[in-house]
């Protein structure tokens, strides 16, 4: 009996073993490559990591859920580098933890969006799309200008940032906050080191058009007008892919 | 993990490993379903759903 | 119910909620300041309420042994209902937000109701809340037939059932409030994935040791694929979900992988979720409840394990068929691509399996409501797969990618297979677990499977047109070689497929809603069955079951 018992129980462990056998192969396949991909992601010592302002601006971007309308991957299709610019490079997106390339655009691509409008117009756009564009479908985002940002827990974010692999600095770290502020306040005394730790590009200013304060529509205005603009590579890039 | 291995030995491996993988497995199921001795096996069970006990065996 | 349970069970399940207070309770007080609390708060009072009925019945005499000569059936209709309660909520969630692409003004000024936080919602409380529940509801109830074997236990599928349930909540009130990892169908954060992890591997432990106590020689195939889903859905979890939090008193965290990595493992998820939740889990429903009710062997028990293998081998590759023409290497694209085209064998071997086991009892199919919706979801799983695989080729991907010829697709799977066979699996198991004659209104079936099939019709064409138009619209050029339409003109150009949509999905949620009046009626009014011959209607069949040629 005990005999039989075993052998049963033994059928039922042989079947676990040959789905785990048979459902791993693949993404081993397929995945194991990707984590040697470095060696042939294209170089870009130029690339910049996200100032703490413009990541808690991709914080909200993702709490917004705004990656369910809009992608950040131009695809290598003739039509789509004519729309959006240069198709968009794996190294572009190295320090996307996690990558917001998107799935479906019910609004357009904006892996690019970065200085194609102005401050003042993003911030109308938001509080209200239908102001700026009559016809947008998307949602009027009111309570970012309301909502002051959180930065009690930026410099914890850059730490496990850098856990995960982006190279923060402990200077970046210790300075998170301030240098958030500082970002969108220009004018403060916390604005003067964001330049020396994130480089001379680095947009300061008031993006909301709120000074004296930080709200979240800083934030995201930040993050917004950085994308695509974090590396040169796309536009170093002359080796012309055959597109589509 | 695999940091050490060049791309292209990962992906040769994956690529000739992953072909030999897939062929050796599907034949192995179809020996199985298809095995004689089953049969009876199979046949059984598909109609021992058909069973009208609602209960327990005890 | 509670006095079902022995003494020890109810002890021991009055431990886990003390523990899970305590656990909320912690979290709700030292993560204050951070969205976590709200949610330690939220795991604080649902496990004080599930402890009080406990309590009230601790010193209850312990079961009669007489439990042991039938199934523990409680799980499964407890479960049920939850399904039925999900498919009310997440249909109405999905709803408006199909309406809220016709008009972005219908929802309020609350940050919570706006789209982007709902749209999850809906996918999450239909995927999870809705398909999982009637997964792991029918899931008790088959690998207790197939294996002729009560649960082992009373306490660990209620563990399952609730704290699965206990995970849908965090995840959907999370997108609300703002706590999301943006990764789709994957979006709960860190600590609710913790502990669908436990969840599941209390799960994948009980339906082991209930195949190890079975009767029946054979492990009946519904059960490899009830068990793939167990089993690969964790493999899948597991890995996709690794991040790392903000802090452990912090409800953010931050994927462990970036960029090309992070995409290809996020859509090796996000298809294997296809594949392994609403693919394999629904498939061992079909392989059991079709039969039954058909009153017919499967066609081809031989063809249903060699579309077993082949469906968990093959599909584990084609997740990259989702980033065709973008920064992921193109072997690893051609890859995909060349198996999502080869996996059509094996999806179109189970959808001809069902429909041929129908074959001299489509009598029944037009008569019986509740077999039309599993025949019909044998067709609409046909179809999806036949589509899915097409989409896949790089050049058709192109048009497609980006477009609601996606969002189409996905519902055909979704309405037209995923919850056509649940509605039908729960018509079936209603009246047997509740030993009734039949559901309370066979016509209020009968309204459900045609306010469901034309929803699908209606939305699926939808969108296929949307789509198509949308993607045409992209690529369109003049004569002098400049782009034809702006974006926005595509946007204008999607208003009157938006609203046919809604209107589908509209028709859909009635459906729904008809069900859940339905199984309300049922367990309320509906007449005691009067012998457990009529419990499944095929006695007539029975004698044809056993001397049925070899295939």
């Amino acid at each position: 009996m005990f005999k039989l018992h075993y052998r049963l129980e033994r059928r039922a462990i042989g079947m676990t073993l040959g789905i785990i056998a048979a459902a791993s192969i693949g993404g081993f396949v397929e995945i194991a490559p990707l984590f040697t991909i470095h060696q042939t992601v294209e170089a870009a010592p130029d690339m910049r990591v996200y100032t703490p302002l413009e990541l808690a601006g991709r914080n909200i971007y993702i709490r917004e859920g705004c990656y369910a309308c809009h992608s950040q991957m131009i695809r290598t299709l003739r039509d789509e580098v004519e729309r959006y610019g240069h198709y968009s490079l794996a190294v572009e997106s190295k320090y996307d933890h996690p990558m917001l390339w998107g799935s479906k655009r019910t609004g357009p691509d904006i892996a690019r969006l970065g200085g194609k409008y102005s401050d003042e117009w993003h911030v109308r756009h938001l509080l209200n799309p239908r102001d700026v564009v009559p016809v947008s479908i998307m949602p009027a985002y009111g309570w970012l200008m309301e909502n002051d940002l959180r930065t009690d827990d930026l410099s914890d974010q850059l730490t496990a940032q850098r856990v995960v692999g982006v190279p923060y600095t402990p200077d970046m770290i210790r300075n998170a906050a301030d240098d958030a502020y500082g970002q969108a306040n220009p004018d403060s005394s916390r604005a003067k080191g964001v330049k020396t730790r994130y480089g001379e590009e680095t947009n300061i200013r008031s993006f909301a058009g709120a000074p004296g304060r930080l709200t979240e529509m800083d934030a995201l205005v930040a993050y917004l007008q950085i994308l695509g603009h974090l590396t040169d590579a796309a536009s170093r890039d002359t080796v012309a892919k055959d597109l589509e | 993990m695999m940091m050490d291995f060049s791309h292209e030995t990962v992906v040769w491996a994956a690529k000739t490993f992953g072909l030999i993988y897939l062929v050796i497995f599907s034949m192995a199921v179809v020996a199985y379903a298809f095995w004689p001795s089953r049969q009876k096996e199979f046949h059984d069970a598909s109609a021992a759903i058909l069973k009208q006990e609602d209960r327990p065996w005890r | 119910m509670i006095s079902n349970l022995t003494t020890g069970e109810r002890r021991g399940a009055l431990l886990i909620l003390l523990v899970m207070t305590l656990v909320g309770l912690f979290f709700a007080a030292a993560g204050r300041g951070d969205p976590i609390a709200v949610h330690g708060a939220l795991i604080m009072v649902a496990a004080i309420a599930l402890a009080f009925p406990i309590m009230a019945r601790l010193y209850d005499p312990e079961p009669p042994a007489e439990r042991f000569d039938t199934y523990y059936d409680d799980p499964s209709k407890v479960g049920i209902i939850l399904t039925f309660v999900w498919a009310a909520f997440a249909m109405f969630v999905g709803d408006w937000v199909a309406w809220l692409l016709v008009e972005p003004t219908w929802t309020t000024s609350g940050a919570w109701s706006s789209f982007g936080r709902i749209r999850p919602v809906h996918t999450t409380g239909v995927i999870f809340g809705f398909g999982g529940n009637g997964l792991i509801a029918t899931s008790f109830y088959v690998m207790q037939r197939t294996s002729r074997v009560r649960l082992p236990d009373q306490l660990s599928p209620w563990f399952v059932l609730i704290g699965y349930n206990l995970f849908c909540v965090l995840a959907v009130t999370g997108y609300m409030l703002g706590i999301t990892q943006s990764k789709e169908y994957a979006e709960p954060e860190w600590y609710a994935d913790l502990w669908l992890v436990i969840v599941w591997v209390v799960y994948f432990i009980l339906y082991m040791r209930t195949l190890a106590r079975r009767e029946e020689p054979h492990i009946y195939v519904a059960n490899w694929y009830y068990m793939a889903f167990i089993l690969v859905v964790a493999m899948l979890h597991i890995v996709n979900n690794l991040a790392v939090p903000v802090s452990f008193l912090s409800a953010k965290s931050f994927s462990l992988f970036s960029g090309v990595q992070d995409a290809l493992t996020e859509w090796w998820y996000g298809h294997n979720a296809v594949a392994f939740f609403l693919t394999a889990g629904f498939l061992g429903m079909m392989y059991y409840y079709l039969p039954i009710r058909a009153g017919r062997p499967i066609f081809s028990y031989r063809m249903s394990i060699i579309s077993f293998w082949g469906i968990t081998f093959m599909y584990m590759w084609v997740g990259s068929h989702h980033l065709h023409h973008t920064a992921l290497p193109q072997w690893v694209q051609t890859l995909g691509m060349t198996f999502s085209l080869v996996l059509i064998v094996p999806s179109w071997a189970s959808a001809a399996n069902a429909l041929l086991t129908l074959n001299g009892a489509w009598h029944k199919v037009r008569d019986d409501a509740t077999l039309r919706f599993m025949m019909i979801a044998a067709v609409f799983y046909g179809l999806t797969t036949f589509e899915g695989s097409f989409m896949a080729i790089r050049s058709v991907n192109a048009l497609s990618h980006y477009t609601d010829w996606t969002v189409g697709h996905v519902h055909a799977g979704a309405l037209g297979w995923v919850a056509m066979i649940t509605f039908g699996a729960l018509y079936a198991s209603i009246p047997w677990l509740w030993k009734r004659e039949r559901m309370y209104s066979p016509a209020l079936v009968e309204v459900h499977f045609w306010l469901a099939l034309s929803g699908t019709a209606i939305y699926v064409f939808a969108l296929w047109n949307a789509g198509i138009i949308q993607g045409l619209m992209w690529r369109t050029y003049t004569e002098n070689g400049n782009l034809a339409y702006t974006f926005l003109d595509s946007v204008v150009a999607m208003r009157p497929y938006y609203i046919a949509r809604a209107i589908g999905g509209l028709l859909f949620l009635l459906g729904a809603l008809a069900g859940c009046l339905n199984l309300y009626l049922t367990i309320r009014y509906a007449a005691p069955a009067t012998d457990t011959a009529s419990l499944k209607p095929l006695r007539d069949e029975l004698n044809d079951a056993a001397t049925l040629p070899a295939e």
